[in-house]
C-alpha cells in the first residue's frame, strides 16, 4: 500500500491534519486567531489545488469500495473548498480574538464531512460525512452564543436529527433489502426486491437529504437558522452544507434507486414545484434581508431539483442537438444545469451572505432595528460603495440576469427540462425566476435609490477581498461559461450509465 | 510580430478609460495625455500590422466564446484602412482636445468616455463575427449617448442626448432583428463548420450566402441597412445628427463627423456580398443614400449654425458613401473601395472643418454664422487650413474630396446607364449644393465686416497642429493613395464569387467584377473594366479610352468650381453680386421650407411623434393600464396576499416543522401510492 496510492485523497488528509493541528496549536497558544485565519485558508488553498489537480479523474474507489473519486465528487469538492475558503477570508475579520480557533478548526472538520459525503458511494460513509458535517455546523451555528444563535441552533439541531433518524431508518431497510452497503449493490438489488419497503426507504431517504437541501415541506429549519446563526456561518450553511444534501441525493437516488425511477420523478416534480413557489412567495414580504436569502436559497433549491425531474423523465433517452452544441443527452444536461446552479449558487449565496456579515457588523451599529432589517441596506450605495455594488450584482445573479453564473445554471436547466419535455416545470420555473425579482429588486432599490441613514463605514479587508473574488468568479462564469458547461457534464456523465 | 498584439488595440484605450475614470481627477487636464498616448499606440500596432501584412495578407485570431458564438479579430484590407483612419483621426482630436477641454471641470469625465468610445470603435471594426460588432456597436452608441450629453445640465444637451439615444435605437432593432435572421438561416442549414469556424463570423456568413433563400437575403438586407441609417444618420433616422452637435465640437469632430457615423457605412461595406446577393438589397442603399444626400445638402444651405451646417453636409456626405455602395449592383464589390475612399477621404477633411470650426467657436464664443465675420483676420492659420478643407468638401480638382465624391459619381453614372439615372442626378445635384454651402459657410465666417464683438486672438498651438496635420491629408490623401487604395480594398473580397451572388441578386446586366464576360455589347467598355478599371481610372485623368463619355467625366469640375463661384457671389463681399435676402424674400416659400428643414420638426415631432403617436400611446396606455395592468395588479395582488398567508406557516415553533416534515411524508406517500393505482406513473 503505497502512500501515493491514496493522492487523490490527499486533500481531505491535508485538511484533517489541519484542523486537530489548529485545535492544538490554538490551545497551547494565546491570542492565536489570526494565525489559525492564515493557517485555514493556506490548508484550503492547498486542499484546492490538491483537488484541482485531479479535476476530472476517472473513478477511482478507495477504502473497501466506500470512496469513490471522479468528476462529480471533485467538482463538489471544489464548491465546498471554495466556499469555505471564502468564508475563511471574510471570517479573519471578525474571528481574531479568543475561540478564533475553534471556529476555523470546525469550519474546516465541516468541510472535510462535506468533502467525504461527495466521495462516498457507500451509505455508511456517507452517513458518517453527513454527521461529521452537520454536527459541526450545529456548533457553529450558536458560536456566536447570543440568545438568536442559540436558538438557531437548537432549531437547526432538533429538525437535523429528526431527519437524520428518518435518513438512517431508510439506510436501513435498504440494508436489509440489499444485504450490502454499497450504493452499486443497492441498485442491484432493488431491481429485484421491489416492494413497499423500498418505496418507505425512498421517502425516508427524500427527507433526510430533503432537510439539508432544504426542500419544502423539510426546509422549515432553514430561515430561522440563517436568520438567526452567525451571517458567515449561515454562508457556509447555504452555499456548502446544502449542496451536501444534493450531492447525497444525487449518488443514493439517481444510482442506488434508479428502479423507483417513476416514483422518485413524482416525488421530485411535487418537491421542485412547491419548493421554488413557495419559497419565492414566501420571500417576498420578509423585511429581515437574511431571511430574504433564506428563501431565495428555499426557492433555488426548488429549481435544483427539476434535476431529478429531468432524469426521471429523460433517463437513458436517446441523444439530442441542444443549444448547439452537438448531440447530447438530456438527463446528462440537467445534472449538469443543476450542476452550474449549484457552483454559481454556492458563489452568489457565499457572496450576499458576507454582504450581509459586514452590513450587520458594521453597518447596523446603534441602529435600533434587526441588524439584518432591510432598513439598514438603505443607502448602502452611499455607505460602503464596494458592498453595495457587489450585492447588486448578486442580486442580479440570483435573480438569473445574464451575464453571470445565476444565469447559465438556469439557463442550461430549464433547457433541459424543456428538451426532455417538462414544459410545464421550465414555465413554472420561469415565472418563478420572475417573481423572485420583486425581493431581489427590493433588495436593490434599498441599496441605490434610498436616501442613506449614516455616514460612510470602513468596510473591513477580509469582507472586501472576499466579496471582490466572489464577483469576479461569479462573472467570470457568466462570461465564460464553456469551459464549466463542459465540466459540469463531464461531472454529470458519472451518474448515468454510458 | 505586430499582429500578435493586434488586441492591444482595444486594451489601450480600454486601459486609459479606466485610468482616466478613476484617477483623471489627480491628473493635469483630467488625464488627457494618457488617452492621447492609448490611441496614439492603437494606431502605433495599425500602422505595424499594416506594414507586416500589406498588400494582401489577413489577420485572423479567434477564440471561443460560448455555445457557438467567438470573439475575434479579423483585419482584412476593409478593417485595417479603417483602423487606421479611426486611430489617427482620434489621436488627433484627443491632443486637440487637451487644448479644448482645458479647464472644464468634467475633463476627466470627458477623456474616460473619449478613451472608451475610441476602443468601442475600433473594437467594432475589427470584430470578426457580427454579434461582437453588435456589441461594440452598441457601446459607440452609449458613448455617443453620453458625449452628447456631456454637458448634462444644459437641457438642450441632455435633450438631444435623448434623442440621438432612442433614434438610433430604432435602427439598432433592426440591425438584431437582421442579426437574428440571419443567424437562423444560417442555423438552420446545418453546416459542418470546422473547428474554429462559427457561425455569425464573416468567412463563414459570406461563404455561406448563396445558400439562404433570396426573399430572406432581402430581409436579413434591410435589417441591417435599418441599422446603418440609425448609425449614419441616413433619412429618415438622420434627425438626431445635427441636434448632436450640443455635445463639445471635439465630440461632433470625432464622434459625428469622422468615425462613429461611418459605422453604418462600414457595416454595409462589411455585408456587401450579402447585399449584394439581396434582391433590391443595393437598390434600397442606393435610393436611401442619394436621396439623403441631396436632401441634407439643401438643409446645410439655410442653417445659421455653422456645426448644424457641418453636421447636414455629414448627413450628405454619408449618404454619398451609401450610394456609393448602393450603385455597386451595376459594378461589383468595387464599389466598396469606392465608397471607403470617400469615407477615409470625408473624416479627414470633415474632422478638420469641425476641429476649425471649434477653432473658431472658441475665439468667438459662437456658433451663428451671422455674428461672424472678418474673422480670418485674427485666425490666419485657422482661415487657411479651413479653406483646405472646404475645398476638398466642395470637390474642387486635385483636393481629396474631388478624387473621393467624384468616383461616386462617376459609378453612379454607370449605375444610371445601366439601371437607373436618379441616384446619379441627386448625387450632382447635391455636389453642386455641397459646393455652395460649403462656400457660404467659409465665406461669412472669414471675410467681410465683423459683426459681433468677438475675442481677437489665434487658438493655441496644441490645437492648430492637429489642423495643420489633418490639413496635409485633407489635401493629399486623395493624389496620394487612389491607385493602391482599390487595388488594396479590392483583395477584402477576392475570395468572393460575385457572379454566382449576383445571379440571386438578380443583378442580370451585370458585367461582374474582376472582368467578368460582358452581357451587353454596348457596355462593354465599361465591362472590361470591371472592377478595377471604372473606379481607378474615373479620375485618373481619362487618358484611356473610357465607358463615360468625356463631358461625364469633367462636369464634377464645374460643378465644384461653378458652386463655389455661385456661393462666392452671395457671401464674398469682393464679388458680391446678390443680396441672399433679396433674392429669396422671407415669405418665399423655398427658403422657409429649407429653412424650417422640410418642417420634419413640425412633422415627426409635431404630428407624428405628438398627435399619431402619442395618440396611439395613449389608446395603448389606456388599454396597459386598465386591461393589462389591471389584471396583473390582481393578480401580483392575488399572489402577494397568498404569500402572506405562506409566510405565517413559519410559526417559529420547531414542533409544528416537525410536524409539518412528518405530514410531507404523508402526502408524498399518499400520493404516489394513489398515482400508481391510478397508473399515472
Amino acid at each position: 500500500m503505497e502512500f501515493s496510492h491514496y493522492a487523490p485523497l490527499w486533500g481531505e488528509a491535508l485538511l484533517t491534519i489541519l484542523a486537530v493541528l489548529v485545535v492544538l496549536l490554538g490551545s497551547l497558544m494565546k491570542n492565536s486567531g489570526k494565525l489559525m485565519g492564515y493557517l485555514s485558508a493556506a490548508g484550503l488553498v492547498a486542499a484546492l489545488a490538491l483537488v484541482a489537480s485531479n479535476l476530472t479523474i476517472k473513478p477511482t474507489l478507495f477504502f473497501f469500495d466506500t470512496i469513490s473519486v471522479d468528476a462529480l465528487s471533485q467538482f463538489f469538492k471544489v464548491v465546498f473548498l471554495v466556499v469555505s475558503l471564502l468564508v475563511v477570508i471574510a471570517s479573519m475579520s471578525k474571528y481574531t480574538g479568543k475561540g478564533a480557533d475553534e471556529y476555523f478548526a470546525l469550519l474546516l472538520f465541516a468541510t472535510v464531512g462535506m468533502m467525504v459525503v461527495s466521495s462516498s458511494v457507500d451509505i455508511i460513509t456517507l452517513f458518517v460525512g453527513f454527521e461529521l458535517a452537520s454536527l459541526s455546523t450545529y456548533a457553529l451555528a450558536a458560536f456566536d452564543r447570543s440568545r438568536k444563535n442559540l436558538e438557531a441552533a437548537m432549531k437547526y439541531f432538533i429538525f437535523g436529527s429528526v431527519a437524520s433518524a428518518f435518513m438512517l431508518f431508510g439506510f436501513s431497510l435498504l440494508y436489509g433489502m440489499a444485504g450490502s452497503t454499497h450504493l452499486a449493490d443497492i441498485a442491484v438489488a432493488s431491481l429485484d426486491n421491489f416492494g413497499p419497503a423500498t418505496l418507505v426507504a425512498l421517502l425516508f431517504v427524500i427527507v433526510g437529504f430533503g432537510f439539508k437541501m432544504a426542500l419544502v415541506p423539510f426546509h422549515m429549519w432553514a430561515p430561522d437558522t440563517y436568520e438567526g446563526a452567525p451571517p458567515l456561518v449561515s454562508a457556509l450553511l447555504a452555499a456548502g452544507s446544502k449542496k451536501m444534501g444534493f450531492v447525497a441525493a444525487f449518488r443514493v437516488i439517481l444510482i442506488a434507486l434508479v428502479a423507483l425511477r417513476m416514483e422518485w420523478y413524482m416525488a421530485f416534480a411535487m418537491l421542485a414545484a412547491v419548493t421554488m413557489t413557495l419559497g419565492n412567495l414566501a420571500a417576498c414580504w420578509q423585511n429581515n434581508v437574511r431571511r430574504i436569502l433564506a428563501y431565495s436559497s428555499i426557492a433555488q433549491a426548488g429549481y435544483i431539483a427539476i434535476a431529478f425531474v429531468v432524469v426521471g423523465a429523460a433517463y437513458g433517452a436517446m441523444p439530442v442537438n441542444v443549444l448547439n452544441m452537438g448531440p447530447i443527452r438530456a438527463d446528462q444536461l440537467g445534472i449538469a444545469g443543476a450542476l452550474l446552479l449549484i457552483l454559481g449558487h454556492a458563489l452568489m449565496k457565499t457572496g450576499a451572505f458576507i454582504g450581509t456579515a459586514l452590513v450587520a457588523s458594521n453597518v447596523s451599529k446603534g441602529s435600533e432595528t434587526d441588524p439584518d432589517d432591510i432598513s439598514n441596506y438603505a443607502g448602502l450605495a452611499k455607505r460602503a460603495p464596494i458592498t453595495a455594488f457587489c450585492m447588486l450584482i448578486f442580486m442580479f445573479a440570483l435573480a438569473g440576469i445574464p451575464p453571470t453564473a445565476g444565469y447559465i445554471g438556469k439557463f442550461v436547466l430549464f433547457s433541459s427540462a424543456i428538451y426532455s419535455g417538462l414544459v410545464w416545470l421550465a414555465v413554472l420555473a420561469i415565472l418563478n425566476s420572475a417573481l423572485s425579482l420583486v425581493y431581489y429588486l427590493r433588495i436593490i432599490s434599498y441599496m441605490y435609490l434610498k436616501e442613506a441613514a449614516g455616514p460612510k463605514i470602513k468596510e473591513q479587508k477580509g469582507y472586501v477581498v472576499a466579496l471582490v473574488l466572489t464577483l469576479l468568479a461569479v462573472v467570470w462564469i457568466g462570461v465564460f461559461p464553456e469551459a464549466f458547461i463542459n465540466w459540469a457534464m463531464q461531472a454529470a456523465a458519472v451518474l448515468l450509465p454510458q | 510580430m505586430y499582429a500578435d498584439y493586434a488586441y492591444l488595440i482595444v486594451a489601450l484605450p480600454v486601459l486609459a478609460f479606466l485610468l482616466c475614470l478613476f484617477l483623471g481627477w489627480h491628473l493635469p487636464r483630467g488625464g488627457g495625455f494618457i488617452t492621447v498616448l492609448a490611441t496614439f499606440g492603437a494606431l502605433i500596432v495599425s500602422l505595424g500590422i499594416f506594414s507586416e501584412t500589406y498588400p494582401s495578407e489577413i489577420v485572423h485570431q479567434s477564440m471561443p466564446w460560448f455555445a457557438n458564438f467567438n470573439v475575434g479579430i479579423l483585419i482584412d484590407p476593409l478593417a485595417l484602412v479603417m483602423l487606421l483612419m479611426v486611430s489617427f483621426v482620434v489621436t488627433l482630436i484627443h491632443i486637440y482636445g487637451n487644448g479644448y477641454m482645458n479647464g472644464d471641470p468634467g475633463a476627466a469625465r470627458y477623456f474616460a468616455e473619449a478613451a472608451l468610445f475610441s476602443a468601442a470603435m475600433l473594437g467594432l471594426v475589427y470584430a470578426d463575427n457580427l454579434l461582437q460588432l453588435f456589441i461594440f456597436w452598441e457601446l459607440v452608441g452609449l458613448c455617443s449617448y453620453l458625449l452628447i450629453g456631456f454637458w448634462y445640465r444644459k437641457p438642450s444637451a441632455a435633450a438631444a442626448a435623448k434623442k440621438a439615444f432612442l433614434t438610433t435605437r430604432v435602427g439598432d432593432v433592426l440591425f438584431l432583428a437582421g442579426i437574428i435572421l440571419l443567424y437562423n438561416n444560417l442555423a438552420n442549414l446545418n453546416l459542418a463548420l470546422k473547428p474554429g469556424e462559427y457561425l455569425l463570423q464573416f468567412p463563414v456568413i459570406y461563404a455561406h450566402i448563396s445558400q439562404i433563400a433570396p426573399d430572406q437575403l432581402t430581409l436579413i438586407a434591410l435589417g441591417l441597412l435599418g441599422g446603418a441609417v440609425g448609425k449614419s444618420g441616413q433619412f429618415p433616422l438622420h434627425v438626431w445628427l445635427p441636434d448632436a452637435m450640443e455635445g463639445p465640437t471635439t465630440v461632433s469632430a470625432m464622434i459625428h463627423a469622422a468615425t462613429m457615423v461611418t459605422a453604418g457605412v462600414y457595416l454595409v461595406a462589411r455585408m456587401f456580398p450579402l447585399f449584394y446577393a439581396a434582391p433590391h438589397g443595393l437598390t434600397a442603399v442606393a435610393a436611401v443614400g442619394a436621396f439623403t444626400a441631396l436632401f441634407a445638402a439643401t438643409m446645410g444651405l439655410t442653417s445659421f449654425d455653422i456645426k448644424r451646417v457641418l453636421a447636414f453636409s455629414t448627413v450628405s456626405q454619408l449618404g454619398f458613401m451609401m450610394a456609393g455602395l448602393g450603385v455597386g449592383a451595376a459594378v461589383g464589390a468595387v464599389a466598396v473601395g469606392v465608397s471607403m475612399f470617400h469615407l477615409i477621404g470625408h473624416s479627414f477633411f470633415k474632422s478638420l472643418l469641425f476641429l476649425c470650426a471649434g477653432s473658431v467657436i472658441h475665439a468667438v464664443n459662437t456658433n451663428d454664422l451671422r455674428e461672424m465675420g472678418g474673422v480670418g483676420k485674427y485666425m490666419k492659420w485657422t482661415m487657411y487650413t479651413m479653406l483646405i478643407g472646404s475645398l476638398s468638401l466642395a470637390g474642387f480638382p486635385l483636393f481629396t474630396g474631388f478624387f473621393s465624391k467624384d468616383e461616386i459619381i462617376v459609378i453612379a453614372y454607370e449605375y444610371g446607364t445601366l439601371i437607373n439615372f436618379l441616384p446619379y442626378i441627386f448625387l450632382v445635384l447635391a455636389a453642386v449644393l455641397t459646393a455652395i454651402y460649403t462656400f457660404r459657410m467659409w465665406f461669412s465666417v472669414f471675410t467681410g465686416k465683423e459683426r459681433s464683438n468677438y475675442a481677437h486672438h489665434e487658438s493655441p498651438w496644441v490645437m492648430l497642429g492637429p489642423l495643420v496635420i489633418l490639413a496635409v491629408f485633407a489635401f493629399g490623401f486623395g493624389w496620394a493613395a487612389q491607385d493602391d487604395f482599390y487595388s488594396y480594398l479590392d483583395s477584402t473580397f477576392e475570395d468572393i464569387d460575385f457572379v454566382e451572388l449576383s445571379v440571386i441578386g438578380g443583378h442580370a446586366m451585370l458585367e461582374g467584377e474582376h472582368g467578368a464576360p460582358a452581357a451587353e455589347g454596348e457596355h462593354g467598355a465599361v465591362a472590361a473594366e470591371g472592377g478595377h478599371g471604372a473606379a481607378a481610372e474615373g479620375e485618373a485623368g481619362g487618358e484611356e479610352a473610357h465607358g463615360e463619355p468625356w463631358y461625364i467625366q469633367i462636369l464634377p469640375i464645374f460643378v465644384a468650381i461653378g458652386g463655389i463661384l455661385l456661393a462666392g457671389l452671395f457671401y464674398w463681399d469682393k464679388i458680391k453680386k446678390f443680396d441672399p435676402s433679396q433674392v429669396t424674400g422671407e415669405k418665399d416659400p423655398i427658403r422657409k421650407l429649407l429653412l424650417k428643414g422640410y418642417y420634419q420638426h413640425e412633422i415627426m415631432t409635431g404630428w407624428f411623434a405628438e398627435t399619431v403617436v402619442y395618440g396611439t400611446a395613449l389608446i395603448c396606455n389606456t388599454i396597459d393600464i386598465k386591461l393589462v395592468d389591471g389584471w396583473l395588479n390582481w393578480l401580483s395582488a392575488l399572489v402577494l396576499g397568498f404569500a402572506q398567508h405562506v409566510r405565517k406557516v413559519q410559526t417559529g415553533i420547531v414542533q409544528n416543522y416537525v410536524t409539518a416534515l412528518v405530514l410531507g411524508v404523508v402526502v408524498l406517500v399518499v400520493v404516489i401510492t394513489l398515482a400508481k393505482e391510478v397508473g399515472l406513473v
